[in-house]
């Protein structure tokens, strides 16, 4: 329904806060994106379907509809990446977003970098996903989704299985926190939901094997209660 | 002195200046025309005159008769006004119009007279007159300073009018209202025998108006004069106990009244309810409170006498006396007492049953009451029941014996009979007879004292007949014989009185425990309920136990086993509630229920009412049972009372604290909220207004200002929020697997992101498993106890941050994170305190820091865990450690 256009991306702001739009209006177009208003879902969902956009940051606290129903809604038809604005208490909420089909969040009040980070995020790898190969390289970890190649300063990371699958999910959204249910059904099927424990191992080994701390993490965050983010 | 006495005290003394500064009235009462009142107020005024009393006589009627008109020789009279009288319907009397006479009021306030006679206070005034009634001339006379004596018949108080048209038929229209009777400084009864006076009637010595002349021969009837005699002679009474009250209420003394309760005491053997009436007549008279008691000095009374008891004391309660049970071995002794303690002064009593032998030894109780009751006046009242006896030639025993008791005296004198003839071989003849005096006394404690003389009597003949020679015959060979013999009758009967008495004194104590147990128990259990449904609890299996009955209570909207009643059940116990009277069985209102319901007495307003249904339906309720019953149902209102106190107490604590919560926490937010926002309005307006003229470092500083304010601002939003969940005691926890290096890093990581300048040191016990816990309340309370110690912590000094697991006592590991800084440390008396909400340590220099909530989110979200935080000081003595620990707990 969106065409990726070279000009500058279309980001569409659905929010009923006037200042928090403004605020977005001004950060988003300093960036160099362009920028459409909705102060209400209804009237969201009728200018994405109108006029399209590359992303979209959906406020959850809407006045007229339930911003998860909007985002349902949404999801039937479109596949523009999304980003939640929630608040902070409500980890279900997130959880509930984004396995209803966002595709990351921000926490209220954020600071403008934040966001910016997560929308350059979700933006790079819409693109990436039409065109190069996954791969991800900081300069010391180095990430081969198509031959499965995991090397660290040059030397190869022998992961299992599992491992290697949890890594690989969390680097395909990279940028982007993957929900504990979502980790689960994708590494063991939707029967194994519940096993947070063996979940916890893993991680621990990944990181381990990466040298990874998670007091003070380089590649994979964990965020409490929602789930597990890859920050590289 | 109480409040009250102390004012009863001042109206007294005001009421007897009042009287001292007016004149006086002195009233002649008599019971009807003719007594002679007049003639004694005279002859009492011409003493007076003689010791130099200025006396006149206002108005004095003698209707002719000779002597008092000689009376009144001497005596100074006052001139009768003249007023012309025309009446003002129908025909006039004796022409167009009448002259009448009538006291002349002005004159005698002229004349002003020490003393004015004033005969016949009810009279109606001529029309013309100041006054419509002659008592209202007196009123003004005694204003006016002059003593007054004065006629009136009983007839003319108001508030016996009713009686008197009840006595006699006729309604006097002239009355005198009571209050002026209140004037009054003496009352002289005048008295006259009916007799006399119906002499006097026919003699023509008696002045009667026209208008009751034919009425005269019902109203001088004997019985109505007797009436009417007693009503004044009351009434005289009356007057005189409540001068008597007033002056010494006046002096301060307690009142002590002429007349003093009544006791009437009755066995239920008859007439009980008779002496009731009697009793209650009897006080009314006296204006006493009166009781009604019977006292048991052994097992329960028969069947018979128990109802006629329990009706007599109903008909007394329904009457407004008292009615109490005694227990005592000896009734005189415990009426005595009774009546001592309770204050009374009359014991009224009915004629007991014939016992000459008793009467022989000065025992009945009519005599003994007399010996040792000198102080109270004693009635004893003629029953029916008495008149018939006494009419009746003396017959034995009927309810004296019963016949299990006769059945059971012969049968031990047969066996002791027996017995002895056995033990005859061994044992000498004079030391059977104590085999005999055993079974005497065998038979004595076990029945009552008629049987243990039958069998005394009956061992003394078998003895007799049987062993003393010559045998088989009831004569006594020796003399010697014969002297033992009849000491052993006499052994014999004394052993039995006394096993008697002592069995009478046990079953009597017996009673008397039982019913203190249960009250005991009762108490017992009472004292340990916390609140109103425990109360009701303990007072229900209570009253289970002791009375053996099926209990429902309520009170106010608690209720138990209140779903046992049906729709009539409801209704009586309604009943019981609204009026604060027993209704429901065994009472006269809704009898017809199963239950009997007694109020419970909460407070003024409130009533609760508890209900006993008897096992199988007992058609009767013993008196012992029915006062047990009261007296738990009064142990449990209390209770209750107390039960609702200490929630009130409580309420009133917990709003004290809530009071106190809410103020702290309305002076953290107007100062809490308003910091940041200062900061934030300000930096912004001065950007927006002055941003031009500054320089960039300035600038970014302003920005900066900005943005860290309203991220303060934001944790403070979220403390509070975190609070309020806390303290809503709903607190769910969503427990889930996570690694404790993943809560440091995630508390660490977004701390870092609001101070980027605090360094923390993390050591975690390597291979620490994952814990079981809610992960995002514990990550945020881990933050605040972070972001408490980096904001203690020298600029530049690393945080430590240790996490381990450790052996607890209860053989159960916990997890131990301990958070060090190397701050200014925490004085050791507040280091309980800091965990307090709005609490926050006092610093002189730096002023407050924080909201004074994080620690207590802390606390509350890993107490919530069933874990704990503490504050120690820190390592080598410097600074402050955290330390949480929290238990190991498994899915």
């Amino acid at each position: 329904m969106t065409e990726p256009s070279a000009t500058a991306p279309r980001i569409l702001v659905i929010d009923d806060e006037p200042q928090i739009r403004r605020f977005l209006d001004i950060s988003l177009r300093a960036q160099g994106y362009s920028v459409e208003m909705a102060d209400t879902g209804q009237g969201g969902l009728e200018a994405l379907a109108t006029h399209g956009a590359d992303l979209v940051i959906l406020d959850l606290g809407l006045p007229d509809r339930d911003g998860q129903q909007v985002l349902r809604e949404l999801r039937q038809w479109s596949t523009v990446p999304v980003i939640l604005l929630t608040v902070r208490s409500h980890e279900a909420e997130k959880v509930a977003g984004l396995d209803g089909g966002a595709n990351d969040y921000v926490t209220k009040p954020f600071s403008a970098p934040e966001l910016m980070a997560r929308v350059r995020a979700l933006l790079r790898t819409r693109v990436v996903a039409t065109d190069a190969p996954p791969v991800f390289d900081d300069g010391h970890l180095h990430v081969d989704l198509v031959r499965r190649e995991v090397t660290l300063a040059g030397h190869p990371v022998a992961l299992a299985r599992k491992e290697y699958a949890l890594l690989a999910l969390l680097v395909q959204h990279a940028g982007r926190v993957v929900t504990q249910p979502q980790i689960l059904r994708e590494l063991w099927g939707p029967t194994h939901e519940g096993d947070t424990h063996y979940l916890r191992i893993l991680v621990g080994k990944v990181r381990q094997k990466l040298g990874d701390d998670a007091a003070s993490p380089r590649w994979i965050a964990t965020e409490p209660g929602v789930g597990l983010r890859f920050i590289g | 002195m109480t409040d009250s006495s102390r004012e009863r005290q001042a109206d007294a003394l005001v009421g007897e200046l009042q009287r001292q500064g007016a004149g006086r009235l002195t009233i002649f009462l008599g019971a009807a025309p003719g007594v002679g009142k007049t003639y004694t107020m005279l002859a009492r005024v011409r003493e007076l005159r003689r010791t130099g009393t200025d006396a006149v006589a206002g108005i004095v009627e003698t209707h002719g008769r000779s002597e008092t008109a000689a009376l009144l020789d001497g005596l100074e009279v006052v001139p009768r006004r003249r007023i012309k009288y025309t009446p003002l319907t129908g025909a006039p009397a004796g022409g167009a119009g009448h002259t009448l006479e009538e006291l002349d009021l002005d004159a005698l306030l002229a004349r002003a007279p020490a003393l004015a006679v004033i005969d016949e206070l009810a009279h109606r005034n001529v029309p013309g007159s100041r006054h419509e009634r002659r008592w209202q001339d007196v009123i003004e006379l005694l204003d006016a300073g002059i003593d007054v004596y004065t006629t009136i018949n009983i007839q003319h108080l108001e508030s016996l009018n009713d009686v008197v048209h009840r006595i006699t038929g006729v309604r006097v229209s002239e009355t005198v209202p009571d209050a002026v009777f209140d004037r009054l400084r003496d009352i002289v009864l005048v008295d006259l025998p009916p007799r006399e006076l119906i002499e006097r009637l026919h003699q023509g010595k008696v002045y009667v108006p026209e208008q009751a002349a034919h009425a005269l021969q019902a109203f001088f009837s004997p019985s109505n004069l007797t009436a009417l005699r007693e009503l004044a002679m009351q009434t005289a009474a009356d007057r005189v106990d409540s001068d008597l009250r007033e002056a010494q209420a006046a002096r301060g003394l307690p009142g002590v009244p002429v007349r003093r309760g009544v006791m009437v005491a009755i066995d239920g053997r008859g007439s009980s309810e008779y002496l009731v009436r009697v009793a209650r007549r009897l006080a009314e008279r006296r204006d006493a409170p009166w009781t009604v008691v019977t006292v048991q000095s052994g097992d329960a009374p028969e069947e018979a006498r128990q109802r006629e008891l329990d009706r007599a004391f109903a008909l007394a309660r329904r009457l407004g006396g008292d009615a109490v049970v005694l227990h005592g071995n000896n009734i005189v002794d415990s009426l005595l007492d009774h009546a001592s303690r309770s204050g009374a002064s009359a014991i009224v009593l009915g004629r007991t049953r014939e016992r000459p032998l008793a009467r022989m030894f000065n025992r009945t109780l009519t005599q003994q009451l007399i010996q040792r009751g000198a102080h109270y006046e004693l009635t004893i009242v003629s029953t029916p029941e008495a008149r018939a006896r006494s009419r009746r030639s003396w017959r034995a025993t009927g309810s004296l014996l019963s016949r299990s008791d006769a059945t059971l005296a012969l049968a031990a004198a047969a066996g002791a009979t027996a017995l002895a003839w056995v033990a005859e071989r061994w044992i000498e003849l004079d030391d059977l007879s104590l085999i005999f005096i055993v079974a005497v006394v065998l038979v004595a404690a076990r029945t009552r004292m008629t049987a243990a003389v039958i069998a005394a009597v009956s061992c003394f003949f078998a003895y007799n007949f049987f062993f003393i020679e010559p045998r088989f015959t009831l004569m006594i060979g020796a003399r010697q014989g014969a002297i033992t013999v009849v000491l052993f009758l006499v052994a014999a009967l004394v052993a039995g009185r006394l096993a008697s008495k002592l069995r009478m004194q046990v079953l009597a104590l017996r009673a008397a425990n039982s019913h203190a147990t249960a009250l005991q128990t009762l108490g017992r259990q009472l004292s340990t309920a916390g609140d109103v449904d425990a109360v009701l609890q303990a007072g229900r299996d209570a009253l289970r136990r002791a009375l053996d009955a099926d209990a429902m209570l309520q009170a106010g909207e608690h209720t138990l086993h209140a779903h046992a009643l049906d729709e009539k059940d409801r209704a009586a116990a309604d009943w019981a509630m609204r009026h604060r009277q027993p209704s429901g069985r065994y009472t006269d209102t809704l009898a017809g229920s199963d239950w009997w319901f007694l109020p419970l007495v909460l407070g003024e307003r409130e009533t609760g009412v508890v209900g006993l249904r008897m096992p199988d339906g007992a058609a009767r309720l013993g008196a012992e049972q029915r006062r047990l019953a009261e007296a738990m149902t009064e142990d449990i209102a209390q209770a209750l009372a107390r039960a609702r106190l200490v929630a009130d107490l409580e309420d009133a604590r917990v709003g004290n604290e809530t009071e106190r919560l809410r103020s702290a926490l309305l002076s953290s937010v107007s100062h809490d909220l308003r910091s940041p926002l200062a900061s934030i309005i300000g930096a912004a307006s001065s950007l927006d207004h002055y941003g031009q003229a500054m320089d960039e470092p300035d600038r970014r500083g302003l920005l900066e200002t900005i943005r860290v304010e309203g991220e303060r601002l934001d944790r403070y939003i979220q403390n509070l929020l975190d609070m309020t969940r806390l303290g809503h005691g709903g607190l769910t926890l969503n427990r889930d697997w996570i690694g404790v290096d993943e809560l440091i890093g995630s508390a660490v990581t977004r701390l870092q992101r609001y101070e980027p300048q605090a360094r923390f040191d993390v050591t975690i016990e390597p291979g620490l498993a994952p814990i079981w816990v809610h992960p995002a309340l514990v990550e945020q309370a881990l933050f605040n106890v972070l972001e408490n110690a980096a904001k203690f912590s020298p600029p530049g000094d690393a945080v430590a941050v240790d996490a381990r697991m450790i052996d607890t006592r209860l053989d159960k590991d916990a997890l131990r994170i301990d958070v060090r800084d190397r701050g200014p440390g925490i004085p050791e008396d507040e280091r309980r305190r800091i965990f307090d909400m709005f609490y926050s340590v006092e610093r002189g220099d730096r002023g407050r820091q924080g909201t004074g909530l994080g620690l207590a989110i802390t606390q509350g979200m890993i107490g919530a865990h069933g874990g704990s935080v503490e504050a120690l000081p820190g390592l080598d003595g410097r600074g402050t450690t955290i330390r949480i620990t929290l238990p190991r707990v498994e899915p």
